[in-house]
């Protein structure tokens, strides 16, 4: 078991939790309880922190859904994600593999790739719409998938290149020793072991590309219209819907949060030179 | 064993070809256009001919005292923006990883800003600001008993990039957060349990054996939040669309206005160059430092 902590430590972790807790959820709930009001009582002095229990009612889920197309838009957010980041931590392990344990293209072809993602995005986003447009790929699935990839495969590249450098190289060298190929002990032993890197960066390509904007604007039309997009048109109009905005952010937020229940416990199961023993 | 034998070469080779095709193929032709357009004129609202004017739109950035504003603006939300991010998303790393079985509930409730698209929290933080209808204010007033009105957060040029800079703290501490934790997670609790034995004490082993473990992870978290806290974009364009004035306009803001606003191509182009080399240039210094530290550790 860890050692005791001194007892003044705990108790100043406590009081920091609590207030970071405070800071960090404030505004998370005040969207939940933005979700349940009525446009009036978005702009009432001094302000409706909560609304009155007896006028809880899921109008703004309801119209978000049914009225303006959040069931598309989350379909077409969750197949767009789940794909990029599916693709960009598959590939990216693949690639920050062969950047640490062969050096490939050493210092300058690692440099090249985290590059790709400088490029400001708002002087990108024409010359691809432009090439988009000339493949005839607008407007689908897959040019969301490719121009998310932009970002999110030198993200995942260089993530787990770190957490592979980390490891110990004689494991996968044993492992070659007694006969296994490059992929075998790459697939076997450095896979498993970097598991709460690949979550992390699975975590972080599925939101970043959850939450991307400028391109899904762009780039789609009608066919398929992300949950961002369908958002943004709440406050096109003359008024701003703010309630339903609130209630699409808390339908926007519960995939990620399954994502994080469901895959926390990888990263928090970690991996120790101690397992590696046995 | 990764010697430099021919079949360990092309295995390397094929491991590294599906990002590199996607790479090139999705960034070579969005870079040789708008360094094209870099030096060429096209102003769109005038007519849609291109021509070449050599280095004058990079001379134009020189003496444009808007762009060397936006240049400001962006600087203070890197340097102390992420700074911020830095400190307080380590120390709950610390924290959290010292917590057993609750952990699982903290850490899904701590991540929540990062799952919030900027489109939905810029929304509910424009209410929050808010001096009349909103609750930050009204908190301010209500515990102080009065006595402290808070300032108009947005509305105001010496408050608004600051509230800035809270709402992406708010967003992305989180983000170093995560990547501290996992980092924290690959140190074998052997590991510093010995330090402790030895009497290195909490302290001892948090600075000799967690720091350095960790600085490779937290340098790579570094940078990925430097270069995207240099394009921040969509926070300022929800929250006060660059002003009031150019008070919180960033460098990505005013790249936008040139390019969607005023339709200068050639000049947008230009400062997005402009964009490109600063950020290459604070990579690099950032990755020669990572490399140090990583020679360092060896010896």
């Amino acid at each position: 078991m860890r050692k005791k902590k001194p007892l003044y430590l705990r108790i100043i972790m406590g009081v920091i939790l609590m207030v970071a807790l405070i800071f960090f959820l404030f505004p998370v709930m005040w969207m939940f309880l933005t979700s349940f009001k009525t446009q009036d009582q978005i702009f009432s002095t001094p302000p409706i922190l909560i609304p009155p229990a007896e006028q809880w009612n899921l109008d703004n889920y309801v119209a978000i859904l049914r009225d303006n197309k959040g069931l598309q838009g989350v379909r077409d957010t969750t197949i767009v994600a789940f794909t990029t980041a599916l693709i960009s931590v598959s590939i990216g392990a693949l690639a920050a593999y062969s950047l640490a344990r062969f050096r490939f293209g050493g210092d300058e072809f690692s440099f090249w790739i985290i590059s790709t993602r400088m490029f400001p995005p708002v002087a990108s986003a024409i010359p691809l719409f432009l090439i988009f447009r000339q493949l005839e790929i607008l407007d689908t699935h897959w040019v969301l998938i490719i121009a998310n990839s932009v970002f999110n495969v030198p993200f995942a590249v260089w993530l787990l290149k770190g957490f592979i450098e980390d490891l110990p190289v004689e494991l996968e060298e044993a492992a070659l020793i007694e006969g296994a190929t490059v992929f075998g002990a790459f697939w076997r032993i450095t896979l498993p072991l970097i598991t709460p890197g690949l979550v992390t960066a699975f975590l972080f390509t599925f939101v970043f590309t959850w939450n991307e904007f400028m391109f899904a604007l762009l780039m789609t039309r009608r066919a398929v219209r992300p949950m961002t997009v369908v958002i943004s048109s709440l406050a096109g109009g003359h008024t701003i819907l703010w309630a339903q905005i609130a209630a699409a952010g808390v339908i926007t937020i519960m995939p990620g949060v399954l994502v994080v229940i469901f895959l926390q416990r990888y990263i928090v199961r970690g991996l120790t030179m101690g397992a590696l023993k046995n | 064993m990764f010697s430099s034998s021919v079949t360990r070469r092309r295995v390397a080779f094929a491991f590294v070809l599906p990002a590199f095709v996607l790479l090139l193929a999705i960034s070579i032709y969005p870079l040789l256009r708008t360094l094209g357009l870099a030096f060429s004129s096209l102003e769109l609202t005038v007519s849609p001919a291109e021509s070449f004017v050599g280095f004058d739109n990079f001379a134009k950035a020189f003496q444009d005292a808007r762009f060397w504003n936006a240049m400001g603006n962006t600087l203070v939300l890197v340097v102390v923006g992420v700074a911020i991010q830095l400190v307080l998303g380590v120390g709950l790393a610390l924290l959290l990883s010292e917590i057993g079985f609750t952990r699982v509930v903290w850490l899904t409730a701590l991540l929540l800003p990062v799952m919030i698209a900027p489109v939905v929290s810029g929304f509910q933080f424009r209410v929050i600001y808010n001096d009349t209808f909103g609750p930050l204010n009204y908190l301010i007033k209500t515990i102080s008993g009065g006595f402290i009105t808070g300032p108009p957060w947005l509305a105001d040029t010496r408050t608004a990039l600051l509230t800035i800079m809270m709402t992406d703290v708010w967003q992305w501490t989180p983000f170093m957060m995560l990547l501290a934790l996992a980092g924290l997670e690959s140190i074998p609790v052997e590991l510093t349990e010995a330090a402790e034995v030895d009497g290195a004490g909490y302290w001892g082993a948090f600075w000799r054996i967690k720091i350095p473990i960790l600085l490779p992870v937290i340098v790579i978290g570094l940078l990925i939040r430097v270069m995207d806290t240099f394009k921040t974009f969509d926070l300022v364009f929800l929250l006060t669309g660059g002003g009031p004035g150019s008070s919180t306009e960033t460098i990505a803001f005013y790249t936008y206005l040139n390019g969607f606003r005023f339709f200068s191509m050639g000049y947008t182009a230009a400062i997005a160059f402009i964009q490109l080399i600063v950020i290459i240039v604070i990579a690099r210094v950032f990755l020669v430092v990572q490399k140090r530290m990583r020679g360092g550790e060896v010896q």
